[in-house]
């Protein structure tokens, strides 16, 4: 009987040792342990810590009525600016390393070209450039000169992603798809891509929270994301420990929302074996 | 073996010549023609370009000059040729290339849906009637990893049959095999001959070139030394360096 318990207790410790509960329980320790520590330091400064202040930036529910802060309103436009980010740096990532895997010469000059501009420049310079100079010529907004400005940086490493994804598949795969009969459309489609996909998507996604955090310089051309928010509310408040804390955990909160969306996708990419 | 009657050239190769970019020089002024339903066994010494000479036929590789005409169709600049004469050309390589991330059921499917543009259901059915020629018909819904090296390359033939090529390659399809499965996957290819289909196999494999070819082709340097029958090899064979040959494989 008293095998069968401490049996028992083992049985479940080890499920809770390999539970997601063990995991938050560990993080939550380790944020206990930098609260501490930062608290006992920012008393030596003598830092007046004013956290019920915060809220009211976040959300507020005056007379009954319910509204968004203005950190909310900054979030909302990081995550619109990461969702556009995203889709269109992963179509110019994977466009551009199938023209530098083309046959055409051009195509590959040209690809190879973008790459190495993109890659050699600051991202600063680069928002700078396509806000002030082109965006006027093309009558750009705001909004999309920032997006187009990063999706384009993230896209060229992307593409180098995509491209060493691509080429990490073994030759075979193409012969036996050419000499099935399939083009070569239909060979990226249904053989090479899907397994590329499953190589490509942990780099892919170090990647995209790369995105996320460098969305934070679309505010230096006054486009009202997360960061320029927080910046804002603390030149009014001069809560700058408790709004950087709070905007540092939402970006938080995008990155976590993303990996769970490749957890998803890692799933269901998964080779049966 | 019985008697077989061969039918007209499908296969008319014409003076090839192929050179890699690192000048090494895979075949010489290359020419041989094949009938239908006939087999041809080729062999020859490793680097002496079997290979090359399969994959130039379904144009995996481009031939510097020479011409190859396969049921008609030239192989030459014309894309849309090529891709015709690759649905007519199947080609069993030796290290099988299934697709990993697909059942072998799909792995089959594949082309026949894409290319030949049959519904689901029709390739399907056709592709469990090829599983059950290959003796494999359980393991429709397995991944190939799940499978045996025999299994597998059992399934890269049935792969190849559902486009009904009209001429099957076989790149020394047993070689990457532990001796236990070479048979049956011999017995499928003598299977295959039998019902007339038309073959050229690269193989080391003697006792199928005794049992089911039609003419056996020696080859070094990208060229043919000296061809005839299986029978004529093994009884005598003229040129030395056959002979040197011959007597390191038997
Ligand atoms: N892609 C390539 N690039 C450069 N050289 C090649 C290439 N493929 C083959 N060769 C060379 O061409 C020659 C013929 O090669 P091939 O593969 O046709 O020989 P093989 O008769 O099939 O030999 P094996 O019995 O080893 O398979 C060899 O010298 C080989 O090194
Ligand atoms: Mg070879």
């Amino acid at each position: 009987m008293a095998v069968k318990t401490s049996q028992f207790y083992k049985k479940v410790w080890l499920k809770l040792k390999r539970s997601a509960l063990m995991d938050v329980t560990k993080f939550l320790v380790v944020v206990a342990v930098i609260m501490w520590v930062l608290a006992r330091g920012t008393q030596q400064l003598g830092y007046n810590w004013q956290w019920y202040q915060v809220p009211k930036y976040i959300f507020q529910f005056q007379d009954g009525q319910f509204s968004f802060g203005p950190l909310m309103f900054g979030l909302a436009m990081t995550f619109r600016i990461t969702a556009w980010g995203l889709v269109l740096s992963m179509t110019i990532g994977l466009v551009t390393a199938l023209l530098r895997l083309s046959d055409s010469f051009f195509a590959r000059i040209v690809a190879r070209g973008y790459v190495e501009l993109i890659r050699n420049t600051p991202l600063l310079v680069q928002i700078f450039f396509l806000y002030f100079v082109l965006a006027p010529i093309f009558g750009l907004s705001r909004f999309f000169a920032g997006v187009l400005a990063l999706s384009l940086f993230e896209g060229a490493y992307a593409s180098e992603i995509f491209r060493a994804g691509i080429v990490s598949i073994h030759k075979g795969q193409w012969e036996a798809s050419h000499s099935l009969g399939l083009n070569t459309f239909d060979t990226y489609r249904c053989i090479i891509l899907p397994q590329a996909i499953r190589r490509i998507l942990p780099p892919l996604t170090s990647q995209a929270i790369s995105l996320i955090k460098d969305s934070a310089l679309v505010s230096t051309i006054a486009v009202y994301d997360l960061t320029m928010e927080g910046r804002a509310v603390i030149a009014e408040t001069f809560l700058t420990f408790e709004i950087w804390f709070t905007v540092a955990f939402m970006y938080l909160m995008i990155t976590i929302i993303l990996s769970i969306v490749v957890n998803f996708l890692e799933n269901r990419f998964r080779i049966q074996t | 073996m019985q008697e077989k009657k061969l039918g007209d050239y499908i296969v008319t190769v014409e003076k090839i010549n192929k050179t890699f970019p690192n000048g090494v020089c895979a075949l010489r002024e290359f020419s041989t023609r094949i009938r239908r339903r006939e087999v041809v066994v080729i062999i020859g010494p490793s680097g002496s370009g079997k290979s090359t000479f399969l994959r130039c036929l379904n144009g995996l590789e481009e031939i510097d000059s020479g011409s190859i005409v396969i049921d008609g169709i030239p192989l030459d600049e014309n894309k849309k040729n090529r891709w015709e004469i690759r649905k007519e050309v199947g080609m069993v390589f030796q290290s099988f290339n299934l697709f990993p991330h697909k059942t072998v059921l799909a792995n089959i499917t594949l082309a026949p849906r894409l290319v030949r543009k049959k519904s689901n259901d029709e390739a399907a059915e056709m592709a469990m009637d090829l599983l059950r020629k290959v003796n494999i018909p359980e393991k429709a819904e397995s991944y190939p990893s799940q499978l045996s090296g025999g299994q597998q390359q059992r399934v890269a033939i049935a792969r190849a049959l559902a486009m009904h090529p009209k001429v099957m390659m076989f790149d020394e399809a047993t070689s990457a095999l532990d001796p236990e499965m070479i048979g049956e996957v011999l017995d499928v290819m003598k299977n295959l001959a039998e019902e007339g289909m038309t073959m050229i196999v690269v193989t080391h494999e003697m006792g199928f070139a005794r049992e089911v070819s039609d003419r056996v082709v020696f080859m070094e340097d990208g060229y043919i030394v000296e061809e005839g029958t299986a029978e004529h090899f093994f009884t005598n064979p003229q040129k030395e360096r056959t002979k040197l040959f011959l007597s390191q494989i038997l």
